[in-house]
């Protein structure tokens, strides 16, 4: 660490972390709720609520890890302190303050409704506060150092208000379902292909400067192209969502046409991680753990987002898989690796240089968390596409009722709480190893401005 | 910037205002295609109580949602509004085994709004989904009044307690010879007072269900001998 104020970093990542693994819990949860018809909870914490919270946990634990690491990033890029760490810690109580109200609010039907976005108005506008908060101290920090802005930075800070500004859309409520869910999409589609994207690319670019080595010049070049690409296709392709939902025929076509270029770019990004992971002879840091998280990422984006995505964005296959529990194997599968996996990768890279721990010889609890997380998950998301395949088969071919199909696909919700179970337990022990890696060893002075050495081959 | 990062971020803007022109189009013809004239108070009520008690977070709707309970686009028209009615009254009464919705004690205003919103969801041209299901085409050779009220019967959930050939519900008793067990007069008294044929009967009432309904129902379940 080089600068007091990227401490606000660890405070946002150790957050994230604890809400990551209280998303699993709920994930336990709604699985057994699955699993068995009665529910003791019913009355309490009935599915709808403990599928909000789980839902909700997700979307906030990922958010504050990004915010944490852009604090984290945006420090190291521009060779500054942040413009006020004071703000950025009134941003975080504000965002926890949502959250605590939003989960609370869940158990006593207070609530907005649309998935993802059941925050209350209220909350949602508090959200907005801390939104505009954060863009106002990254700006500023950049405003002040526009002179040593990069393309990486000025990318991140874009993100980051689509970001904010998608979000305004899911706060009206609407007349019309159609239009409703229309907007929506801007807020859902248009983070996770759009918003999360741009920050994702910028991050994992320098994340890749620094861990391999790699000249920012080549690195820049890719993310750019890659970005461009990400928005070319993942704009019109928020299209694939408009197949059924009360919107014109037309996109079935432009939908399908451009939803099914989305993974190119992610193909790029995979590629380009690798290339540049094999190409770095000589690490500037070794950092085993955080590498093996960012290139496994790289993999699990592409597949999970990818060829996941690809394969039900066709109208002819997602006429018959919309609304089925495909849809969740997918909705796991490209989070976990575009973002669960991210967040993971940067918080090894970055917890280890605020406490100013070694990470050359990743733990023997990292590395088992690791591999238990990624199979297990693996198999979570194969559980739940048999699952989906049978209900596909069962209940829109053949016609058999809902709650009677539900009951074919019990033996896959149980893998489903099995693999469950072995994920839970490598959420404790990557929680474990991520915070053993944070504990300060005592922040000094700022530690004098060293570039590292040039490398041969640059 | 090199050449081909120009091009890109040309083609990059051009498709974001294509999406806003496109946008500014669906918004246009959804009006006619969602029937947005017929968006009532009551309507709009129920729109705001389905999200008031979060139903989005277990049902789909449109297809989007969560997986734990049905579809509800089209279940106005699959279900009926009688159907509908009693079982946002008493969820329990309609589905007594398996997995459970919450009883949210709704008022008979609340079920209005409720009902009249589903019946507005149901007409929205949804391009064709959900597809017809290819199993509940025609079998060739039955006999239309046997058709219809074997589509009653999957309407109406009754396999969720009732089995049929080992496939249905486990807490009521199996219906694949019903035929030869029961008459028709005793089947169209089951359906309207259960308590009758049995005190200790708790399968629900269907009395509320169309006559025709009821007829073609019973027709079925006696040819099943």
């Amino acid at each position: 660490m080089r600068y007091k104020s990227q401490t606000i970093a660890r405070e946002y990542l150790v957050a994230a972390l604890l809400l990551f693994l209280l998303q699993v819990v709920f994930g336990l949860l709604n699985i057994t709720k699955y699993i068995w018809g009665y529910d003791p909870l019913l009355n309490i914490i009935p599915f709808n609520v403990s599928r909000a919270i789980h839902i909700n946990l997700l979307v906030f634990w990922l958010l504050l890890a990004l915010m944490g690491a852009t604090y984290y990033m945006v420090a190291d890029e521009l060779k500054t302190e942040i413009y006020s760490a004071k703000l950025g810690r009134v941003q975080l109580g504000i965002l926890l303050a949502s959250g605590v109200a939003a989960i609370v609010g869940y158990l006593f039907q207070w609530n907005f409704g649309m998935p993802f976005l059941e925050q209350p108005t209220v909350v949602k506008l508090a959200i907005v506060v801390a939104a505009l908060i954060f863009l106002a101290n990254i700006g500023l920090t950049m405003f002040k150092n526009h002179h040593t802005l990069t393309r990486m930075t000025a990318t991140l800070l874009g993100g980051m208000v689509m970001l904010a500004v998608m979000f305004l859309f899911g706060i009206p409520f609407m007349d019309n379902l159609s239009t409703q869910y229309y907007y929506w999409w801007w807020v859902i589609h248009l983070w996770v292909e759009g918003a999360w994207e741009l920050i994702a690319a910028s991050l994992v670019g320098w994340a890749l400067i620094k861990v391999t080595g790699v000249s920012r010049q080549r690195i820049e070049g890719w993310v750019f192209a890659e970005v461009c690409l990400v928005l070319l296709t993942g704009v019109i392709g928020t299209g694939h969502h408009y197949y059924w939902i009360g919107t014109p025929r037309y996109w079935l076509w432009w939908g399908a046409i451009f939803s099914a270029a989305e993974p190119i770019p992610i193909l790029m990004m995979l590629v380009d991680t690798v290339r540049h992971m094999l190409g770095a002879r000589t690490l500037r840091t070794v950092n085993t753990l955080g590498l093996a998280w960012l290139g496994a990422s790289a993999f699990v984006h592409f597949m999970g987002a990818g060829v996941w995505g690809f394969g039900q964005t066709l109208p002819q296959i997602n006429r018959w898989t919309h609304g089925t529990q495909i849809t969740a194997s997918h909705g796991h599968f490209a989070f976990w690796g575009a973002y669960g996996m991210l967040a993971i990768a940067l918080m090894y890279i970055i917890l280890p240089e605020l406490s100013g721990q070694s990470t050359e010889h990743g733990s023997k609890v990292g590395f088992t968390a690791f591999v238990s997380m990624n199979f297990s998950m693996i198999f979570m998301v194969m559980a739940l596409l048999i699952a989906g395949i049978v209900q596909v088969y069962f209940q829109r071919v053949l016609g058999m009722e809902y709650l009677q199909t539900q009951g074919h696909m019990r033996l896959w919700y149980e893998v489903v709480l099995v693999a469950g179970s072995v994920f839970f337990v490598g959420t404790l022990l990557v929680l474990w190893d991520l915070l053993r890696l944070a504990r300060t060893l005592p922040v000094g002075e700022p530690i004098p401005e060293t570039e590292p050495e040039a490398i041969p081959g640059d | 910037m090199p050449r081909t990062h120009k091009i890109l971020w040309i083609a990059t803007l051009f498709s974001a205002f294509a999406f806003l022109g496109m946008t500014v189009d669906s918004l246009h013809r959804m009006s006619a295609r969602t029937h947005a004239d017929q968006l009532s108070a009551q309507v709009v009520e129920g729109k705001r109580l389905w999200q008031h008690y979060d139903c989005n977070d277990c049902h789909t709707i449109l297809g989007i949602g969560a997986y734990y309970a049905p579809d509800v686009t089209k279940s106005f028209a699959q279900r009926g509004e009688p159907w509908l009615r009693k079982f946002l009254q008493n969820p329990a009464a309609m589905y007594p085994a398996g997995r459970q919705m919450p009883n949210y004690h709704l008022s008979g205003a609340q079920i209005d709004s409720l009902v009249a919103y589903l019946g507005w969801v149901s007409r929205i041209d949804t391009n064709g989904w959900p597809p017809a299901p290819e199993g509940m085409a025609p079998a060739q050779g039955a006999a239309s009044a046997e058709l219809a009220g074997s589509k009653v019967y999957l309407a109406q959930g009754c396999n969720a307690c009732h089995s049929m050939q080992g496939s249905g519900g486990a807490l009521a008793p199996d219906l694949t010879h019903v035929g030869s067990r029961r008459s028709k007069a005793w089947i169209l008294q089951q359906l309207d007072d259960p308590r009758r044929n049995n005190v200790q009967s708790i399968m629900p009432s269907f009395g509320q269900l169309a006559t025709g309904d009821k007829q073609q129902l019973a027709d079925y379940l006696v040819s099943l001998k």
